[in-house]
């Protein structure tokens, strides 16, 4: 705090109240900072001003907060700003400009007794125009100014069979319920809160007839008591609210029944976690509460559907585009002929190349063995050819666009019987593939060179190790792979991401604590591919975090993400485990974010809306940070939601979480089957 | 006679079609001081848009923009089901360079451990407020003055801008 600001303010509201100036609007007599009185204390302001005769309080005064944090609301100002904003606990706005005399309550304008102007940190605004905004009224008692709590909204919804009351305070209402067990008057009696509402009121719904309010009490111990008249016999019901602030009830006539609890001796208000209303009927649309004057009726609400509300709905993959066979400035080499020819020592690939190239090959450890010839270009057809030969199982010759150097590349694969040996052997016309009849005993996985007419030069592309997987058996032999820009260095690598972890326990609701579930899902689907002859790398086995405990969101996400990105994954999966706010949300979810990864997800997607009980949520595109920042296809699976009761009965069953990892696990088949074939003409780095 | 009366038929269209042009005018043409603020549905995909007029005295870009924002954390009124942001977000600041706009929360937001859902629904929200206001295209979001990857256990990217592309 400013003390020359505290002392002037105080200076002037002295000589405010000598002259006789201050004259608040809504008070009989003079107001001073310390005869302002909320919820039985002094409001304690620490630097109040006047201006125009008016009680200035500032943005960042104590005795602001204090009220601010009593009724829920919340207030945001920085210096330099011009429009100061408080939204309330009923999710009102209330925003000041400075230097205009004038108040916005929920898109209503009106006037101000001053305008608000900036001063040191904080900038002042009118108290008792505020105050009235949150619906605590001044009223007089002797010298003192007791700021009432109001309850300011009676909103009464008849439905088809019952009938929904709402009653809107400037704080949580506490309430005892006054009348005996005779059900036809309902009283409930609100200590320390006031009332300006209409004394009766007539209502004539469903199990309710009447609504009575009457305030007792002192100035700073008032009590308004609202009784409810209903028909004999009618039935009644404490619901949950959608504002702290807020107390809903439902009354019916005899024999509906109301799936909520009967109205109790004492309560609160409770803030929606459930469905808000127990009722048979779908509460509708309904009408502002009355406000307290002179706020006026706030503004309908629009509800216009976006007309482009997801633009990326209809993402498809990439469309191919034509290799760039001149990147950086090479002339490419054209290779115009492959031919397989057996011989004494195996099988010979024959390649017809004119011009120089540089190569780059990958031995698998499932039997696949490929070199990537670039910058070349392929004028004969795609080669897609299985092949009946003890040496060579398929063939296959594909252009592509290396996604590293947009560099027009051919490929050339070959799947083998067994870890054959593979020798080149540079020819006048081009390059020979020798397949021994033997497998190869080195140790080696990669080569980089160069081809010049009859001579191969090697080692000459320098190419960082790559750790190729040695313990798949029994696996997919195909070639299909791809619809990614990445190339993946071990094809049967999958990377399962158990969201959260260790100090991030993710969202815990219904004795459900997320970081628990998706880890417990990650092991049920590496077990499920690992069965399969999948290869799997688990960002985490146990409870911790990726990178560190506490560590930084951009540590610990990316740290997840290099763990698929070092080693080459195939594919990235997220499992995560929703939530929200209130109950009613539910299903399955999964994202991607990239256009590489919108068929993953969608194959994945097909599998759990086809076995699980839950809502299906769809396929949504969102920036999420693990699935953007993983090279290959990358999702995140919202299995289902902690918040939601019945989801959160389906998480708590093993035979579910089962349903959910081996459903995911097919859904990845699919999409390594359903993956763009070598022979295809589009664009892709997959061998 | 035949002139006058011409003359006066043509006086007479003439101020028909020009009162026309600006009732139609005055119609079709959006208060310099209106705002659509968004809010996401509770299906986590579906925008839904209402118009609010800002004071008409705080309309330069940064105050409407500013005003954008504390409307979409306010959200709609307590009775709409929205996906909205928790109670006791702030805005702390909004400054407007260029095609971007950019807001620093602070409040419950900085600490909120909720869903993807949840994050997804309020960011959308807020992005496409922001950029329904003239000459924005990008929003880049910071949390108590400092540019972040995520919300904390969060999920979504928040270092780089946003924009309506980003869903």
């Amino acid at each position: 705090m400013n003390p020359l600001r505290v002392k002037a303010g105080r200076l002037a509201l002295v000589l405010g109240l000598v002259a006789g100036t201050i004259v608040p609007a809504h008070a009989q007599t003079a107001l001073s900072a310390n005869d302002f009185w909320f919820g039985g204390t002094r409001m304690g302001f620490e630097y109040p001003q006047l201006r125009d005769g008016q009680f200035a309080v500032a943005t960042d005064d104590k005795g602001l907060a204090r009220l601010l944090a009593k009724t829920g609301a919340t207030l945001s100002y920085q210096p330099g700003q011009n429009v100061i904003a408080v939204t309330t606990a009923d999710r009102r706005l209330i925003t000041f400009t400075l230097g205009d005399p004038h108040v916005t309550i929920a898109g209503v304008t009106q006037a101000a007794a001053f305008a608000p102007y900036a001063s040191g940190s904080g900038a002042y605004v009118p108290f008792l125009d505020l105050a009235r905004a949150l619906f605590v009224d001044p009223v007089q008692d002797g010298p003192t100014t007791v700021m009432e709590p109001q309850i300011a909204g009676l909103d009464v919804r008849p439905q088809a069979h019952s009938t929904i009351v709402t009653l809107r305070g400037a704080t949580p209402l506490t309430f005892k319920r006054t009348s005996d067990g005779d059900d036809s008057e309902v009283s409930l009696a609100f200590s320390g809160t006031a009332s300006t509402l209409e004394a009766l009121r007539p209502v004539d719904g469903p199990g309710l007839r009447s609504i009575s309010i009457t305030v007792d009490g002192s100035a700073r111990n008032p009590t308004t008591t609202v009784s409810f008249a209903a028909p004999p016999g009618s039935v009644h019901a404490l619901a949950d609210s959608d504002s702290p602030n807020a107390l809903t009830l439902v009354f019916a006539p005899a024999g509906v029944a109301l799936g909520g609890t009967p109205i109790p001796a004492a309560g609160r208000s409770n803030v929606a976690f459930a469905p808000a209303v127990p009722d048979e009927t779908t509460p509708v649309a309904a009408p502002r509460p009355a406000p307290v004057a002179p706020a006026p009726a706030l503004p309908p609400y629009g509800d216009q559907t976006a007309a482009n509300a997801n633009p990326d709905a209809s993402m498809t993959a990439a469309p191919a585009e034509t290799p760039s066979p001149t990147a950086y400035g090479l002339a490419p080499a054209t290779i115009s002929a492959v031919d397989t020819q057996s011989g004494a020592g195996g099988l010979y690939v024959r390649l017809t190349i004119a011009g120089n190239v540089t190569y780059e090959w990958h031995r698998l450890s499932d039997n696949r063995w490929y070199i990537d010839l670039k910058p070349a270009t392929l004028t004969v057809p795609s080669l897609e050819q299985p092949l009946d030969d003890p040496s060579l199982l398929s063939l296959r010759v594909k252009p592509f666009t290396g996604p590293n150097d947009g560099l027009a590349t051919v490929r050339v694969g070959l799947t083998l019987p067994s870890p054959r040996s593979v020798s080149l052997v540079p020819t006048s016309t081009g390059l020979m593939l020798a397949i021994g009849a033997q497998d190869d005993t080195g140790t080696q996985v990669t080569g980089t060179g160069e081809l010049l007419p009859g001579r191969l030069y090697t080692g000459i592309v320098p190419l960082p190790p790559i750790q190729a997987p040695a313990d798949v058996t029994g696996a997919d032999q195909t070639w299909k792979f791809g619809g990614s820009g990445s190339v993946p260095t071990n094809p049967k690598l999958i990377v399962i991401d158990p969201g959260h972890g260790g100090s991030d326990t993710g969202a815990e609701h219904n004795g459900l604590v997320e970081k628990e579930l998706n880890l417990d899902i990650s092991k049920r689907l590496q077990t499920v591919l690992v069965s399969r002859g999948w290869q799997v790398k688990m960002t985490r086995e146990t409870d911790i975090d990726v990178f560190a405990p506490n560590d930084s969101a951009r540590d610990e996400l990316q740290a997840r993400d290099d763990i698929a990105n070092k080693a080459g994954a195939r594919m990235f999966v997220s499992v995560h485990s929703n939530s929200f706010t209130t109950s009613e949300q539910n299903g399955t979810t999964t994202y991607y974010y990239k256009a590489d990864s919108y068929a993953l997800a969608e194959d994945v997607h097909s599998r759990l809306a086809g076995v699980l009980p839950t809502a299906d949520d769809g396929v949504r595109k969102d920036n999420f940070y693990v699935i953007h920042h993983a090279s290959m296809p990358a999702i995140l699976v919202e299995t289902a939601f902690l918040s939601n009761p019945s989801d959160a009965a389906l998480l708590k069953q093993a035979s579910f979480l089962q349903k959910v990892a081996v459903a995911i696990a097919d859904g990845i088949e699919d999409f390594a089957a359903n993956s763009q074939p070598l022979s295809d003409t589009t664009t892709t780095g997959g061998i | 006679m035949r002139l006058l009366r011409a003359i006066a038929i043509v006086a007479l269209l003439a101020v028909a079609v020009y009162g026309g042009y600006r009732l139609f005018a005055s119609r079709s043409q959006t208060p310099n001081n209106a705002i659509a603020v968004y809010y996401c549905k509770t299906d986590g995909e579906t925008l839904a848009k209402w118009v609010v007029s800002v004071n008409p005295n705080a309309t330069d870009t940064k105050s409407m923009a500013f005003y954008a924002v504390a409307q979409t954390l306010a959200g709609p009124p307590a009775d709409t089901a929205a996906i909205r942001f928790p109670a006791g977000t702030v805005v702390r600041s909004v400054d407007v360079s260029g095609p971007t706009a950019a807001v620093d929360l602070g409040g419950t937001i900085a600490t909120q451990q909720s869903g993807s859902f949840a994050e997804s629904g309020e960011f959308k929200a807020l992005v496409w407020t922001l950029t329904s206001l003239p000459g924005i295209t990008a929003v880049q979001v910071k949390v108590d003055g400092v540019r972040v990857p995520s919300l904390p256990g969060g999920h979504l990217e928040l270092d780089e801008p946003l924009t309506r592309q980003s869903w």
